[in-house]
């Protein structure tokens, strides 16, 4: 009886082991994208050799991505974990990565894809303390709003899917390649279309767009949150109301993660435009890939400077 | 005649032929004068146009000598390289400093404070906190966790709150672990002092709890947190759905320091205990959804505790061995857009306790007897008891939620023995780090305890500084 016993144990671990047993990479390369936006990147340079599945659907905030244990298996059995990094997926990817028990995909690892390599970052707190609300000790984590920058988180996923699967290298440079061509045209059009936008002044709830303002000149005056995270305060209100009509500031934008009241009421008594923008695609309906969503972007506020 | 008119005219034809060609060449010779004569006015005019050029060039060239030859512009930029030589090899210089504090862990600190007031004194009610206006330091919870090497994470929970009975300061290990990070098929151990996995909220701290106290019926059955000493395995399921498997043993299960505010008997499992959980989720809609979960609690050697219950008819019980089964669920609701905003909880979980005693009806075993000791008319016997919380909890902003809390219960000694409780509740985040929580409870006891019915307001004041994670236990 005993002896069965043992034979049953045995069994049942050896079977546990194959079940759990992954091999580097199946037919194709698996990948979680935190972000729709790097997604969308991953799928253009990955081409068929990926199956890409994103966190985020593109309405969520980008610090705000439930943490679904639907997620785990997934990660689980991930090869790569593509990232915006810079501190942006704070608020779920950590203990998302524990419950994983991945281990090519942990920090450190080269299935851990940080696309915040090699970029430059902006508005780098000179303190971190939180009396300045929820900074992010590394800078400003919203670099994929200037689409220049997404070309460097392209060619981190590309250097990343290269290391994974070798063999695919010239599908994936091909693939690289063209959807940087097709970038680049698309950067030099907005460029152009953005002519109207050079020192507009601008706010919006969360400081999203310090480098989409650096990219295509526009002013970026301020948030609607008192800091980040932190809801505003009826003075905070009155105060830039005030600010927006003394400096005929034109443009309110709202992310539509956002509630609409107070950018709103904002937008009403300073007499400014109110402009919904996504911040990652998907975020409003018609912008399923990175280029539509900036393509959105760039005309919905060339159209409310023509106003 | 003829002949010779003939021959006239075909002289006459040539010498006219002849006219034509001549004029022919004389054109041609012309035309190719005046090309010849207008690519010398282009040859000179370019010539003309390459001097010009060639001549601008030089001033330009001069100029911009002369301009590089001036001092002041040299001398500029000389300055400012060296100034940012300087400061690059400033920071240089600091970053090849050895800090002491490299290797040190993230270090968080969560304060508690629970102002109260109660109608009864803890003589009528159970609990351990006076009647009347009250401020509890409930804890000061000091975290602190960093990687041990590419295998394994090591965190601890220091407590320190202020002692029920004599209200002087008392500092306890809460939890302190050692966490593998790499152990292959899907495989996590956790081996030390820790939070065991069983149920909901069993686990969670204090100030994470959903409303100000743990419910009565955790207090109860485990004695509050589920602590133990020990080592807890912990397998997710390789599956495309969720779903996570935990055992655990240990050397006792339930908290060291259980919450006096609630009326409960504060009965954690002394000596070995086993204990497993069995957990899933569903997606139900992008929004909605819902995580269940099975657990299980076997303490063979209660007798360990050393403890003869003293019965109001004077037999005794001693108890031999605890099972306790659980089954939980939360049902949620987290809009992707807009969930820092907006959100509803609804968890509930259900306790059945079969505790095992050795009954003395003559109650021979009372350790205030002159001799106590066993005469014969012992026997063994099992009391069953019930005992439930639910909860649902609403936010409406980034700012404020509230909700309910039901809690009902048996004594596990006396399933007889009934308590219930509701507990509506407000909370107020000034931040994520920073928030109030209004509560008022309404404790219902039964005539056969003994306590009486009492009421309650609460105000907790919860703060966190330094390192703060999210972690997956608490989401």
């Amino acid at each position: 009886m005993k002896l069965k016993l043992i034979h049953l144990l045995t069994l049942a671990a050896i079977g546990a082991i194959t079940l759990t047993a992954q091999p580097l990479h199946a037919a194709k390369i698996r990948v979680v994208a935190t972000l729709t936006d790097l997604a969308d990147l991953t799928r253009q340079v990955g081409g068929d050799h990926v199956d890409v599945f994103s966190l985020a659907t593109g309405i969520e905030d980008t610090h705000g991505v439930p943490m679904k244990p639907s997620f785990v298996p997934r990660m689980n059995r991930a090869d790569l974990v593509v990232l915006a990094g810079f501190d942006c997926e704070h608020a779920f990817l950590p203990a998302l990565l524990e419950a994983s028990k991945n281990p090519r995909i942990q920090i450190g690892k080269p299935g851990y894809v940080d696309c915040s390599q090699g970029i430059v970052p902006m508005e780098v707190p000179k303190s971190t303390d939180h009396s300045e609300g929820d900074v992010h000790p590394y800078g400003n984590p919203h670099y994929m709003l200037d689409p220049v920058l997404a070309k460097t988180a392209a060619q981190n996923i590309y250097n990343a899917l290269v290391a994974t699967a070798p063999e695919y290298e010239a599908d994936f440079t091909r693939n690289r390649d063209a959807y940087l061509a097709r970038l680049d045209a698309k950067i030099a059009e907005w460029q152009q279309l953005a002519a109207p936008l050079k020192g507009v002044k601008f706010v919006s709830y969360h400081e999203h767009w310090c480098y989409f303002a650096a990219r295509f000149g526009m002013d970026y005056v301020g948030t609607i949150e008192l800091k980040p995270g932190i809801d505003p305060t009826p003075r905070h209100v009155e105060d830039l109301i005030n600010e927006i009509k003394a400096d005929h500031i034109p443009i309110v934008v709202r992310e539509p993660q956002f509630p609409e009241k107070v950018p709103a009421l904002i937008a009403q008594q300073s007499g400014a435009t109110l402009v919904k923008l996504p911040i990652m695609p998907g975020g409003v309906p018609g912008t399923d890939t990175y280029i539509a969503e900036m393509d959105y972007i760039v005309h919905s506020l060339v159209d409310a400077v023509k106003k | 005649m003829k002949i010779i008119g003939l021959s006239s005219a075909l002289c006459l034809s040539a010498m006219i032929a002849q006219a034509q060609e001549t004029n022919e060449v004389e054109q041609l010779k012309q035309q190719l004068r005046q090309m010849q004569d207008n690519f010398e006015k282009i040859e000179n005019e370019q010539h003309r146009q390459i001097e010009s050029l060639t001549k601008k060039l030089d001033e330009l060239t001069n100029q911009r000598q002369v301009m590089a030859a001036s001092a002041p512009p040299a001398t500029v930029t000389t300055n400012q390289f060296n100034e940012l030589s300087e400061k690059v090899e400033g920071i240089s210089d600091a970053q090849k400093k050895t800090l002491m504090s490299e290797f040190n862990p993230s270090i968080g600190l969560v304060g508690e404070t629970v102002f109260g007031y109660r109608s009864k004194g803890s003589d009528e009610t159970g609990g351990d906190r006076p009647g009347g206006f009250d401020v509890w330091q409930r804890s000061i919870e000091l975290n602190v966790a960093a990687s041990v090497d590419p295998f394994a994470k090591g965190y601890a929970v220091i407590n320190g709150s202020a002692d029920s009975a004599t209200g002087e300061a008392t500092l306890g290990v809460e939890e302190a672990a050692l966490q593998t990070t790499s152990l292959p098929g899907n495989l996590e151990l956790k081996v030390g002092r820790f939070f065991g996995e069983f149920g909901r909220l069993a686990y969670i701290h204090d100030h994470e709890l959903p409303f100000v106290n743990r419910p009565l019926a955790l207090d109860e059955y485990i004695g509050g947190e589920s602590q133990s000493d020990g080592a807890q395995l912990n397998w997710l399921v390789p599956i495309p759905h969720y779903v996570s498997v935990t055992t655990g043993v240990g050397d006792h299960f339930g908290a060291d320091s259980p919450n006096p505010d609630n009326p409960g008997t504060y009965r954690p499992a002394d000596g070995l205990s086993f204990w497993g959980r069995l957990s899933s989720y569903w997606d139900l809609t992008p929004d909605w959804q819902l995580e269940a979960g099975i657990s299980g609690l076997w303490n063979p050697r209660e007798e360990d505790r050393g403890g003869v219950l003293v019965q109001p008819d004077s037999s005794t019980l001693t108890e031999k061995e605890r099972r306790l089964a659980g089954v939980d669920f939360k049902f949620s609701y987290v809009p992707l857009r807009d969930n820092q905003f907006r959100s509803f909880a609804w968890g509930t979980e259900i306790l059945c306790s079969d505790n095992r005693y050795l009954v003395d009806p003559d109650g021979n075993l009372n350790p205030a007897n002159p001799a106590p000791g066993l005469d014969g008319d012992e026997f063994t016997g099992s009391v069953g008891s019930l005992g439930l919380y639910s909860y649902v909890n609403y936010k409406w902003s980034r700012q404020w939620s509230a909700g309910f809390l039901f809690d009902w219960l048996q004594n596990a000694q006396n399933h007889s023995d009934e308590t219930s409780a509701y507990s509506p509740f407000i909370t107020f985040a000034l931040s994520h780090w920073n928030q109030l929580r209004l509560e008022y409870t309404h404790t219902n006891h039964n005539a056969m305890s003994g306590l009486k019915s009492d009421d309650a307001i609460y105000l907790q004041w919860a703060w966190i500084i330094g390192a703060h994670s999210h972690g997956w236990q608490q989401r």
